[in-house]
């Protein structure tokens, strides 16, 4: 653990979707997994959750979203993050999302989406390996 | 970590010293690592007005992440630049974290927002991150006109916050002990403002009327008291002319032996944490009741 820095993830709501229960979860099981969780909150709009990225210098954002807004707000997301030079942050989607949605999703560079009922290990299996594929 | 690609320091700090704010960020988690520390301090510059850099403390749930992201709202309203290093506790056996303070603070539409950054603080480090000795002149390099320290939920022992800031302030709350507690020695000593806060709760006044009697005895310096509800967004305005207006505390706590002890005890701590392999038999002869908790201790002592 010591000279093997602590994954630092930020974890949001966007818009207008007041379910926190979920996200907690895993805010948790993120925490007990021994990463550095940063829980940003409900109701943010995307700018200040791509301001909250740069400024806690993040390596994971997960979104969690609930309220079937995913295909609008989520390219406005992965815009700011490139038009803010943080291209190299892996965006992870949790929440209510139909499986047909899924492949838009990825080709708008989310890495994965974790539907309903995702064990904890499975995200921190996932991040695991993409953080030692450098 | 995903390919992010080692930067060269060199280009790091050019970009910083050209106000990069993703730069700044950067290099703050270089110095939260421990890494580059010196070649980090020798790159930043020496500010020609240094910003002034003010603490809230107190117990966990008294409001210091609340009255924090009122202050940055004060500071958007008054053009005042800030930067908030808001401390969490990190897990002595994970070494996890959830850093929950950005919930409490308000997210703004500015163009150039209070830089918020949310650190871990390992346990034995008195409630407050690593390395802030150089955060804290980083964030001031950049040019941040007032840097706000948020400590971790601290107890009545952890002094640690007071030499590295111009002004200190401790939060209590209303109904948080009798009068007895206002005695007892610690952070009530090297407090510059005390706000009770949740002013809006029945005590309020109580409080008030304890802690100003205990702390401004005749002949000791006035130390501010000052009744403050971020909830019904009372007695901000004087809080925030109170904190910029009072004049510098840290020269005057720097000299403490206490200081140094902690210093030193930061150091082994950090030791221990980069080598405790070297440890593991002492752990486990202590775990099977073969040494003592002083004779285990003391054994780490020696090998350190």
């Amino acid at each position: 653990m010591p000279d093997q820095p602590n994954v630092r993830i930020i974890l949001a709501k966007l818009g207008l979707d007041g379910h926190d229960r979920g996200v907690k979860v895993v805010a948790r099981g993120l925490r007990d997994a021994g990463f550095h969780v940063i829980y940003a909150g409900l109701w943010q709009p995307p700018e200040s959750v791509v301001q909250a990225v740069a400024d806690e210098d993040a390596d994971w954002l997960g979104i969690s979203l609930l309220s079937g807004a995913h295909l609008t707000i989520m390219p406005r997301v992965m815009q700011l993050l490139r038009e803010n030079g943080l291209d190299r942050v892996g965006v992870i989607l949790g929440g209510i999302i139909p499986e047909a949605d899924v492949p838009k999703l990825e080709q708008m560079g989310i890495s994965r989406v974790f539907g309903p009922g995702t064990p904890i290990n499975e995200i921190v299996d996932f991040i695991r390996a993409q953080q030692s594929r450098v | 970590m995903r390919s992010k690609a080692v930067s060269d320091l060199a280009e790091l700090l050019s970009r910083f010293r050209n106000g990069d704010r993703l730069a700044l960020s950067r290099l703050l988690s270089l110095v939260s690592r421990g890494r580059q520390l010196e070649e980090i301090r020798a790159g930043i510059g020496i500010p020609e007005h240094p910003g002034r850099v003010i603490a809230l403390t107190g117990s966990g749930g008294v409001g210091k992440s609340t009255l924090v992201g009122r202050l940055t709202e004060l500071a958007v309203e008054r053009n005042n630049s800030m930067a908030v290093l808001a401390c969490d506790p990190e897990s002595p056996l994970t070494g996890g974290a959830l850093l929950g303070d950005r919930v409490r603070m308000t997210s703004s539409a500015e163009a150039e927002p209070p830089f918020i950054r949310s650190l871990a603080a390992a346990s034995g480090h008195q409630a407050i991150a690593e390395h802030l000795d150089l955060m804290i002149p980083l964030l001031q390099a950049y040019g941040f006109e007032t840097i706000l320290l948020e400590t971790v939920g601290a107890g009545q022992g952890d002094i640690a916050i007071r030499h590295l800031v111009d002004v200190l302030v401790l939060l209590l709350q209303p109904e948080s002990g009798d009068d007895l507690q206002w005695e007892k020695a610690g952070l009530l000593e090297v407090a510059d403002v005390i706000v009770v806060h949740k002013a809006d709760l029945p005590g309020a006044d109580n409080v008030v009327a304890q802690v100003s009697g205990e702390v401004n005895l005749a002949g000791a310096p006035e130390v501010p008291v000052l009744k403050v509800s971020a909830a019904k967004r009372e007695g901000l305005d004087e809080l925030w002319t109170t904190i910029q207006s009072l004049p510098s505390q840290k020269h005057k706590f720097r000299s403490g032996a206490v200081q140094l002890l902690q210093l030193a005890v930061e150091r082994l701590s950090d030791r221990f944490h980069h080598s405790s392999e070297k440890f593991a038999d002492v752990l486990a002869k202590w775990h099977e009741g073969e040494l003592s908790d002083t004779e285990a201790a003391d054994e780490v002592l020696r090998r350190l």
